[in-house]
């Protein structure tokens, strides 16, 4: 994953980008002694961001010109089946979905929304990169074992990182002033999310 | 006995969180005039960062209101509201050296202009209307209440008389006529009207913490 810390936005965000991917959440699920209250809590509140995130893809997707939406379509479809996904191993462990958003959540979710309608579609591009690039690399530092193998081999998968990768290039392919400073934002949400899902 | 109107019934609701805000360091430094200048001066900063989103959220309801030259009207008066709040702003960033163009909004300010944001995108005129009347009844409070006392030598003067005038409270109650007329008594405009109560009283305690 160091092609994507060396990154230009990565790079930019400086000790952002370290307190966003590490988590002692993370830590606990690699050594299979995360508290089960905690996963739940995690399993929720992700599926809920997801939704909001797919609403924010869509967005993006229809601001972007034509030869960039490939990429974003195809991750929007990703989404659609994560849900189902999610909603799967909800139903598995009789997890209500129907509870309410995390405040550090909804902030997140919120930031998403207000940005999709209001900003232009190179800063959309890289705070839809900054979501898939924390969520890969944050989980690329565990090993696919343990209890939650499935979940960690999920955001790991060699299609899921060229997937990003390909993200990338098309933030590269439009530069935006404001990218740096809203990939930040992305940054700092993405910490909060993983203090929230260890905390309650 | 006539049904308290919806705006009556959401104020009271969030009376302790009105409180809370009268009670806070910060408010409690205006009124006593004795406030950190510099603390006075990241506020005013947030704040010009956060009335361009109100500002947003005007426009934005005008267009999601589809409604007669009434309606609109009334919504340009408050959104003249914002620009006179801007200009007085403007004119403290001159006397306190603030370069506006420098403002990083405070993760507590940024909540708020999201929420603000998302709602007037996505949600209909009458949640719009209760994310925004927080904001100016709140004010319109707190400016009555502080001016009560002598002012003739706090610095913080201009500032409380400007949301203790008639004018302010004009806007306010306008504000409130719209948010009686276009919102239902739905849990979403109670939850829109207590998230953006509880995003005040944020916004006063992140004006006492570190520069972001």
């Amino acid at each position: 994953m160091e092609e994507f810390k060396e990154s230009r936005l990565a790079s930019g965000a400086g000790e952002l980008w370290d307190l966003a991917t590490r988590a002692e959440f993370l830590d606990a699920v690699g050594d299979g002694s995360l508290p089960e209250e905690a996963f739940n809590r995690w399993l929720v509140q992700d599926y809920l961001f997801v939704r909001g995130f797919t609403r924010f893809a869509s967005l993006t997707i229809a601001k972007t010109p034509r030869p960039g939406q490939s990429v974003l379509i195809g991750g929007l479809a990703a989404l659609d089946e994560e849900l189902n996904w999610f909603e799967a191993h909800a139903r598995a462990r009789s997890l209500d979905l129907s509870s309410a958003l995390h405040p550090v959540c909804r902030r997140y979710a919120d930031f998403l929304l207000s940005s999709a309608y209001s900003e232009p579609f190179q800063v959309l591009l890289a705070i839809f990169y900054g979501v898939e690039v924390a969520y890969t690399v944050a989980w690329g530092r565990l090993e696919p074992q343990g209890p939650y193998e499935e979940f960690i081999d999920r955001w790991t998968h060699e299609d899921f990182v060229a997937y990003v990768r390909a993200l990338l290039a098309l933030v590269d392919e439009h530069p935006h002033p404001r990218q740096q400073a809203m990939f930040n934002e992305v940054m700092r949400h993405e910490r909060g999310f993983w203090r929230m899902t260890w905390e309650g | 006995m006539p049904a308290q109107p919806l705006h009556a019934t959401l104020w009271n609701q969030n009376r302790a969180l009105a409180e809370a805000c009268l009670a806070h360091p910060f408010v409690r430094g205006l009124g006593e005039g004795d406030l950190d200048p510099e603390l006075f001066k990241r506020y005013v900063a947030q704040d010009v960062f956060f009335l361009r989103a109100f500002f947003s959220a005007y426009a934005l309801a005008a267009v999601r209101a589809m409604a007669g030259r009434g309606v609109v009207e009334r919504l340009h008066r408050l959104m003249g509201g914002v620009l006179d709040e801007l200009g007085l702003h403007e004119g403290y960033a001159e006397s306190l050296a603030i370069r506006l163009e420098d403002i990083r909004p405070h993760p507590a300010t940024r909540a708020y202009t999201d929420f603000l944001l998302r709602t007037a995108w996505t949600a209909d005129v009458g949640e719009i209307m209760a994310a925004m009347t927080p904001c100016m009844r709140l004010y319109a409070w707190l400016g009555q209440r502080l001016a009560v006392s002598d002012l003739s030598r706090n610095p913080y003067r201009e500032w409380i008389e400007t949301y203790s005038t008639d004018e302010f409270e004009a806007l306010a109650v306008e504000l409130e006529r719209l948010l009686d007329s276009f919102a239902d008594d739905t849990a979403e405009v109670a939850a829109a009207y207590g998230y953006a109560m509880r995003c005040e009283l944020d916004f006063f305690s992140a004006s006492l913490a570190e520069a972001p």
